[in-house]
């Protein structure tokens, strides 16, 4: 199995969705072309794509030999950044930002927990400052705090 | 000529105000920060502050994120100089002589050329662009719905022909991009497409949240802490300006790379990496001492600085005349303008004379700044280099999240740009360049209509798109675009692999 085998594969198959998710979208007429009608052709040309990437896999690197090491790293700030996204709305602009950068800094990077909080308060402060009171653009306030 | 010159009057009357000026000045010194610091390209800077620039009239906002554009271009040298890092991808080929100008004690004079370089390529890409840009668009107001379908068509084969990766995988992401942009109401029947009963998805995707998603997010899950590194070679000041013999040999490169980086700017994909390794392969083909380069010869640093800087300003011709997008980050700077609404293309310079030349006449200024920036501000540039990435990229997440919020004050978006991260991720694990996708996003919508309004005009009847004239040329060049990529795939033997070969020094 190699890489492009993957790639094409997916693409194969995302396609194979899309075009199911649009089988109520109108194609038209050429004459009066529908909603459908791009989508389908866009979606078709994408399948085909695939299945070249993978007629050509065998050129492209083994997916034993490819490195992902750096996943769990990138798992873990998706999921902070994910907790934030969650958050941001209810707890408000300035807990969830301190918290966002805390759990970056602190758990995510192992940074010492003082310096990771003081850091995480300042950026707040100083973004809070910037945002709110520099370009006045009006922060989420959330239910529990500002 | 005396109307171009009565226009470029009104333009500095506009980018010499104090508050215009402000802006350029804040753009440029971003986009250096921007253009240094690994990790944050030039793209993700624009997608992350384009929020912030949504309390400022048009003219501010796009002489401010053109600033991030072409100061990235500057700040990419100095840590390709000092550290053997390219801060973005332009600025690969400034390493090799760069930073070995660097071990030899001449960091300062490499840091000089480079700044020196980009000032003179961006100075004349931008008096280009004067001339060039007005009469374009002149032509193509004479542009219906064909040659407009015609036109995003050829940009697209344009972009997938130049794009550093494969045609194919180009070819697939413009095409992911215009299935997003397809996303929402459409506008001709009212149907709601792929939306799924979420509401915001209504009114499609945003280019913010999936650029700063692809761009930014998935640059940082893409670079994990432990890998950056901050080993600066200090510059010395008191050895910043170049010999005599070092300003010789610099000149030429300096020229040739301009005027080159100019014409590949103008052509869409990846323009600006595309001119710097060009402009690197010509400068060895002609140097009477081509076993210099890699070991510091001063036209490797010359050559391909003014060549990426060039590029940068030529990518504005198209988009600023025709209203297409050359790269994404000018689809970035396009989505820009259009939030602000003022729609680029021909009707630009008509209807919004103050933004166009105002914007023009801010690059001449811009140039002037980053050069007064770039060079007696070394020293502090250098000291930002040595913040700790782990530090930096948490920072980078939170004004992710508090841009793309703040665009449409939507939570979805920010889902969006967290799954459009993770997708940036994994395209890049997969060899998939992430760029296409993006300007297949903000063509979608004007693809899309007018290939629908030209098929309404002539009552289904497709060789509309071959009885206009300009509409068949554009289709030609399309044509034979392709027929030459499947010659060069059939043969094994395209450009990409001509210039890699170029680079590794085999083929002289």
């Amino acid at each position: 199995m190699r890489r492009d085998h993957v790639a094409g594969g997916a693409v194969i198959g995302a396609g194979a969705v899309l075009l199911a998710v649009s089988v109520d979208l109108p194609f038209g007429t050429l004459a009066s072309p529908g909603a459908g009608m791009l989508p389908k052709a866009v979606i078709a040309a994408i399948i085909g794509l695939g299945l070249v990437i993978v007629a050509g896999a065998g050129a492209s690197p083994r997916l034993a030999e490819m490195s992902w090491g750096d996943l769990p790293h990138a798992l873990r700030v998706l999921a902070v950044a994910a907790g934030a996204a969650a958050l941001y709305t209810v707890l408000g602009f300035i807990p969830t930002v301190f918290l966002l950068l805390l759990a970056l800094t602190f758990a995510v990077e192992g940074k010492p927990l003082l310096n990771a909080a003081l850091f995480a308060a300042g950026v707040t402060g100083l973004a809070f400052a910037l945002f709110s009171t520099l370009l006045r653009t009006p922060l989420p306030r959330g239910s529990v705090w500002f | 000529m005396e109307a171009t010159l009565d226009s470029l009057a009104l333009g500095f009357s506009v980018a010499v105000r104090p508050d215009v000026l402000l802006y350029g000045f804040l753009g440029c010194l971003v986009g250096t920060l921007v253009g240094m610091l690994p990790g944050i390209g030039p793209l993700a800077g624009i997608s992350i502050l384009l929020p912030a620039t949504f309390g400022l009239d048009a003219t501010k906002a796009i002489v401010m994120l053109a600033g991030i554009y072409y100061g990235s271009q500057y700040g990419g040298s100095t840590t390709s100089i000092l550290m053997r890092i390219p801060g973005e991808a332009a600025s690969v080929m400034t390493c090799i002589d760069g930073y070995a100008m660097a071990q030899r004690g001449r960091a300062g004079a490499a840091l000089c050329i480079a700044a020196v370089g980009s000032f003179v390529a961006g100075t004349l890409g931008v008096l280009l662009l004067t001339v060039v840009a007005p009469p374009l668009a002149a032509f193509a107001l004479r542009f219906g719905p064909p040659e407009y379908t015609a036109l995003l068509l050829l940009g697209l084969v344009f972009l997938a022909y130049m794009s550093s990766t494969s045609l194919v995988r180009t070819l697939l992401m413009a095409a992911a991009g215009l299935l997003l942009g397809c996303i929402g109401i459409d506008v001709m029947t009212g149907h709601f497409r792929y939306s799924f009963d979420i509401k915001e998805l209504g009114d499609g995707i945003g280019i913010v949240p999936v650029a700063v998603g692809l761009f930014g997010l998935g640059e940082i899950l893409s670079t994990p802490s432990k890998t950056v590194t901050a080993k600066v070679v200090s510059p010395r000041l008191a050895e910043l300006l170049p010999t005599g013999g070092e300003w010789r040999q610099a000149g030429p490169p300096i020229a040739r790379g301009s005027v080159l980086g100019f014409l590949v700017g103008i052509v869409p994909g990846s323009a600006h990496i595309i001119a710097s390794f060009l402009s690197y392969a010509v400068e060895r083909r002609l140097s009477r001492r081509p076993e210099e380069f890699g070991k510091g010869a001063v036209a490797g640093v010359a050559g391909p600085e003014s060549a990426n800087n060039a590029a940068s300003t030529g990518a504005f011709v198209p988009m600023l005349a025709l209203g297409l997008p050359t790269g994404p980050v000018t689809a970035v700077l396009m989505a820009a303008l259009l939030i602000h609404g003022v729609p680029p293309g021909p009707q630009l310079v008509s209807e919004h004379p103050q933004v166009f030349w105002g914007f023009i006449a801010s690059m001449y200024v811009g140039n002037l700044m980053l050069l007064a920036l770039n060079l007696p501000l070394v020293g502090l540039f250098v000291s930002v280099l040595k913040i700790p990435y782990a530090y930096l990229y948490p920072l980078i997440i939170a004004f992710c999240i508090i841009g793309v919020y703040e665009v449409n004050h939507s939570i979805v978006d920010v889902w969006i740009m967290l799954i459009m991260g993770a997708v940036g991720y994994l395209l890049r694990k997969l060899d998939l360049d992430p760029a296409p996708l993006v300007l297949g996003l903000v063509i979608a919508p004007t693809f899309e209509l007018s290939l629908r309004q030209s098929l309404l005009m002539s009552s289904g009847d497709y060789t509309i798109f071959l009885r206009r004239p300009i509409a068949a040329a554009l289709l030609a060049v399309s044509a034979m675009l392709l027929g030459l990529a499947a010659l060069s795939a059939l043969t094994r033997r395209d450009w990409r692999g001509r210039l890699a070969a170029a680079e590794a020094g085999d083929e002289r």
